[in-house]
């Protein structure tokens, strides 16, 4: 499309007639999109950045193009976004139009993401703009900065729990935590809506500072509506800063006409929001105080502009007044936390469901709470706890607490009274006993059953003191294996969902920790250190038992072992770092425990066996630094250990790994040479076709290897039997 | 799609020669007023003369004109009733009066700037407005996303404002929603059509001078040194407020 003969204003002509055709038309969007990305180049002439950059922005906030159309538009133009809003010497009207882009397009690429958790690449570009927008938020013009403000209200909308909504949906509006899987791989729940929570703040700060930019402040105040209304858990958060911002606080300073603006737009708009949500949910809670500031507003403004009007300068008293004014409100908001009343219950039986009650709100009362689902009852408990006032919490336990004490006191007095009369008999009650029985069973008949039970049961519950829960029955050996095996499986399930780490990032070396991050290196590390560490020094007895005639007792460190030893085997080229790691840690284990005593169990001699029986009749010629790197790095070396390796060497194939792998170890592991020297002895006499390979890598080391070759091939010929014993034994 | 110009209302000259330069930067306009025929659509027209891309709402839920008597209103559905089927209407019941009092010249007005009233809530922002290619200043708005909203009444910035907040800001466009005072009768009209067009050569200005090509780029850290367009609208609305002081304005910055 752009073709260098044309001029800048036919170009953008074209552009034009291209814009009209997909506004007509929005099949052709994706088309046109990818067309005009190349003009968009950073060295491109900036009208046509801006052009494109406007076209973006308009597209993306249309409502009319689809969302899936959106969505996969924005797979092709996230790149040139990043580039453009990247570019530090971008044009501003390019970037502010990016920035809007961004905003509308954050909604549709997390729903991607949501569906598709595994497009890290879409992700991590869409991640980068907005750090770059987060970034440029304080420091740009104030043309991108407000747009900034917008993005920043998209990602706390998206990224705050909503109502429940069909995902499909395509209104980007509704786009929301509650729609984020609590493992998903790349959008951690937790850390989206934490991420929302600073955002909001960093939003809401604006009410704080000491002169105001108008423009932010109105950008702000007017994209904050939807997250009040669609989003109650921070509506009050946000209303309870707007409520204490006072948009009229520079009205003090000399009114220029610009100032007038300001600050008359700055009270407008406030009001305007705050009447919008009065007018949309009048019995919100904060209702009253909303009213009250309105009111306060308007009377404040009219003083001001009135005053202005007249005397055309700042009249003196308003400083003061208005001084006077915010210290009234601050010390309202502070001292005076809301007083919360707990009515005494009146005198006689009462439910403990009346005894928490502490509403006096009769419909309020009348609600069944045992009708909501059991996880909406845990989400709703959550939320308030989250933002319950601390006062108002421990007045209304202080109240319920006296409500006991009051309840006690007459349970008492009630039990002595209702038994004097059958022990003592009084005056009037003369006749009652007679009566007593079938007045009993006329009450039971009257009564509906459901009284009775609130009547009898709960007042003695609440009068009692302590209550122990009986000791749980002693556990089978057989449940507590079962158990043991359940929370093993648990413990490898969650490691093998974990990712693995990339081998790039992996540099911590000495300063690594065990669970620094949550990856699968750490699990490993967290396992493996509960196989070796937890049980280490109980298992004494264990060993002695289980030479009885009885099943072998649950170990949950030998389960694990196990576990992790079908782990490393199932993949072990790949997972011969993990096998290391776990040794490692055995080692250091058994060494600990020779420290405490001498008849400790020690496991890490037996699993290093394990895993090279496991692993060597695999091997082929390929593995050759598998096995060094294995011998190289586990932290102890034995005699069994290298014969299993100069095992190898009954295999022609094999041999010289076998072999190499022990040169590997004579050279870099000196406190072993003895050892590795024995066990190529033990070559040279088990298998003769290993001998040229053993004069051939040792013979710097053991001279007399060679003479002892040439020796044994001479008697060979000589006979034809080689004489093994007797060069043996020189 | 070019409409043939007349230069009648041409309080700004200079914009007429531009008309023909694609590459020179308009801002985009919509007028507000009740009924979206007087003020708003005096307003219109003017925008739309002086080669501003504008469009023009109603913000009360029907379009009331006045009748025979105070209480005799002659009321018309937004979007269903064309300006000259009202026209007409009026013509037919009674021309002497109708001429009279200024209806029947307004709604001549009104017919050849655009078909019928349009009512802003029911305004889908962002819709495409090519099936309205042939109103006066539609050149421009194709995309239907205005960058400035002036309404003509408090009541209906309200109006305005109000239904902003409620569509909740799906768009994440900015908009500048300016109040231009100005009672709603003819003369008055005229007057605050003056006004607004004074306004809106002064934004222009600014938006115009904001995009002249500035070599320094936006992040590298003398961003104050020149304001860009949008901090400087109240500076350039208290500017215009010295100069119209009849007409009391109020201006936020919105969201579509």
């Amino acid at each position: 499309m752009a073709t260098p003969t044309l001029s800048v204003e036919q170009q953008i002509k074209q552009l034009d007639e291209a814009r009209k055709l997909v506004l007509s038309d929005a099949t052709y969007y994706e088309r046109i999109i990818q067309g005009i990305l190349p003009i968009a180049a950073p060295g491109a002439r900036v009208e046509l950045r801006r052009w494109v950059a406007d076209f973006l922005a308009e597209t993306f906030a249309s409502p009319w193009v689809p969302a899936h159309e959106k969505e996969k538009m924005s797979l092709i133009v996230l790149d040139t976004l990043k580039s453009m809003i990247e570019n530090p010497q971008e044009d501003a009207a390019v970037v502010k139009s990016v920035v809007q882009t961004a905003a509308s397009l954050y909604p549709v690429v997390v729903r991607r993401i949501i569906n598709e958790p595994n497009d890290s690449q879409t992700w991590s570009k869409m991640l980068a703009i907005k750090l770059r927008i987060l970034r440029i938020w304080d420091t740009a013009t104030t043309g991108v900065r407000i747009c900034c403000i917008k993005f920043a209200q998209r990602v706390v909308l998206v990224q705050t729990n909503g109502p429940a909504v069909d995902p499909r949906n395509g209104n980007p509006l509704e786009v929301s935590l509650s729609m984020v899987p609590p493992n998903h791989p790349l959008m951690p729940p937790m850390n989206l809506e934490a991420e929302a929570s600073g955002l909001l703040d960093r939003m809401l700060s604006v009410f704080q500072e000491n002169i105001s930019d108008a423009v932010l402040v109105d950008a702000t105040l007017n994209s904050l509506s939807i997250l009040i209304r669609a989003r109650p858990h921070i509506a009050n958060r946000i209303l309870n800063v707007i409520l204490n911002f006072n948009p009229l606080k520079q009205a003090n300073s000399p009114m220029t006409p610009k100032l007038r603006v300001m600050v008359k737009s700055m009270e407008k708009t406030t009001r305007s929001l705050l009447v919008h949500i009065l007018k949309r949910d009048n019995q919100h809670p904060l209702a009253g105080k909303i009213q009250q500031y309105v009111e306060r507003m308007m009377r404040s403004k009219s003083d001001i502009f009135d005053e202005v009007s007249r005397k055309r300068g700042p009249p003196e008293p308003t400083d003061g007044l208005d001084a006077a004014k915010r210290q009234k409100l601050a010390a309202q908001v502070t001292s005076a936390p809301p007083k919360f009343h707990v009515p005494p219950l009146d005198p006689g039986p009462h439910s403990v469901a009346e005894l928490f009650t502490v509403t006096t709100d009769d419909a309020l009362k009348a609600f069944d709470v045992a009708q909501l689902s059991e996880d909406m009852v845990v989400k709703i408990g959550i939320t308030i706890l989250q933002r319950i006032d601390v006062d108002m919490l421990n007045q209304a336990v202080e109240g319920v607490r006296k409500r006991l004490k009051i309840m006690s006191e007459i349970e008492r007095l009630v039990v002595t009274s209702s038994t004097i009369p059958l022990d003592v008999e009084d005056d009037d009650d003369d006749y009652e006993p007679a009566e007593d029985t079938e007045q009993i069973l006329n009450k039971l008949d009257a009564a509906p059953p459901a009284e009775l039970v609130k009547l009898l049961p709960p007042a003695p519950e609440v009068a009692l003191g302590k209550f122990k829960l009986p000791d749980p029955l002693p556990m089978s050996p057989e449940e507590v294996a079962l158990a043991g095996r359940g929370v093993v499986d648990r413990l490898f399930g969650l490691m093998t969902s974990l990712d693995e780490r990339d081998k790039k990032s992996k540099s911590a070396g000495f300063n690594r920790l065990a669970a620094s991050t949550n990856d699968r290196d750490s699990w490993v590390t967290i396992i493996t250190r509960i196989a070796t560490r937890a049980s280490a020094g109980l298992e004494e007895a264990d060993g002695v038992k289980v030479e009885a005639n009885r099943p072998t007792p649950f170990s949950m460190s030998n389960t694990i072992r196990e576990e992790m030893y079908n782990y490393v085997f199932m993949d072990f080229r790949k997972r011969i770092d993990t096998a290391v790691q776990w040794l490692c840690e055995e080692w250091y284990n058994d060494r600990m425990q020779m420290k405490r005593g001498v008849d400790a169990i020690l496991h890490y001699e037996k699993w290093v066996l394990r895993i090279l029986d496991g692993i060597l009749p695999y091997l082929d010629s390929q593995d050759r630094t598998l096995l060094i790197k294995f011998l190289g790095d586990i932290p102890g070396l034995s005699a069994e250990v290298l014969g299993r390796v100069t095992g190898l060497c009954v295999n022609p194939s094999t041999v010289n790994m076998a072999l190499q792998s022990l040169l590997y170890l004579l050279v870099y592991r000196p406190p072993a040479k003895e050892l590795v020297l024995a066990a190529v002895e033990d070559v040279w006499n088990t298998y003769e076709d290993a001998r040229p390979v053993v004069v051939k890598l040792f013979v710097k080391y053991r001279p007399d290897y060679g003479e002892r070759f040439k020796a044994a091939e001479g008697a060979e010929r000589a006979n034809g039997v080689p004489e093994v014993k007797e060069v043996a034994a020189t | 799609m070019a409409q043939p110009q007349t230069q009648a209302g041409s309080a700004n000259g200079t914009s007429n020669g531009e008309r023909q330069d694609p590459g020179g930067f308009k801002l985009k306009f919509c007028t507000v007023c009740a009924s979206n025929q007087n003020r708003s659509m005096e307003s219109h027209l003017r925008l739309a003369a002086a080669n501003y891309p504008v469009i023009s709402f109603g913000t009360g839920s029907l379009v009331r004109l006045p009748g025979p008597s105070i209480d005799k209103p002659n009321v018309y559905q937004f979007n269903k009733t064309s300006y000259d089927s009202m026209y007409k209407e009026l013509e037919s019941k009674d021309p002497r009066l109708y001429r009279a009092n200024g209806l029947l010249n307004m709604l001549e007005r009104n017919r050849g700037v655009k078909w019928g009233p349009e009512r802003w809530q029911d305004w889908q922002i962002g819709a495409p407005r090519l099936q309205h290619n042939a109103d006066r200043g539609s050149e421009g708005l194709e995309g239907g996303v205005p960058d400035v909203v002036i309404t003509c009444e408090e009541r209906c910035w309200d109006a305005v404002i109000d239904n902003l907040l409620e569509r909740g800001s799906p768009l994440n466009r900015p908009v500048h929603v300016i109040n231009v005072d100005i009672k709603d009768n003819h003369e008055e009209a005229l007057i605050g059509g003056r006004g607004i067009l004074d306004l809106a050569d002064s934004l222009n200005k600014a938006a115009t001078e904001e995009r002249e090509a500035n070599p320094s780029g936006f992040d590298s850290g003398i961003a104050g040194s020149r304001a860009g367009f949008d901090e400087r609208v109240p500076e350039i609305i208290g500017e215009w407020q010295e100069r119209w002081p009849n007409l009391p304005s109020v201006w936020t910055l919105g969201w579509f």
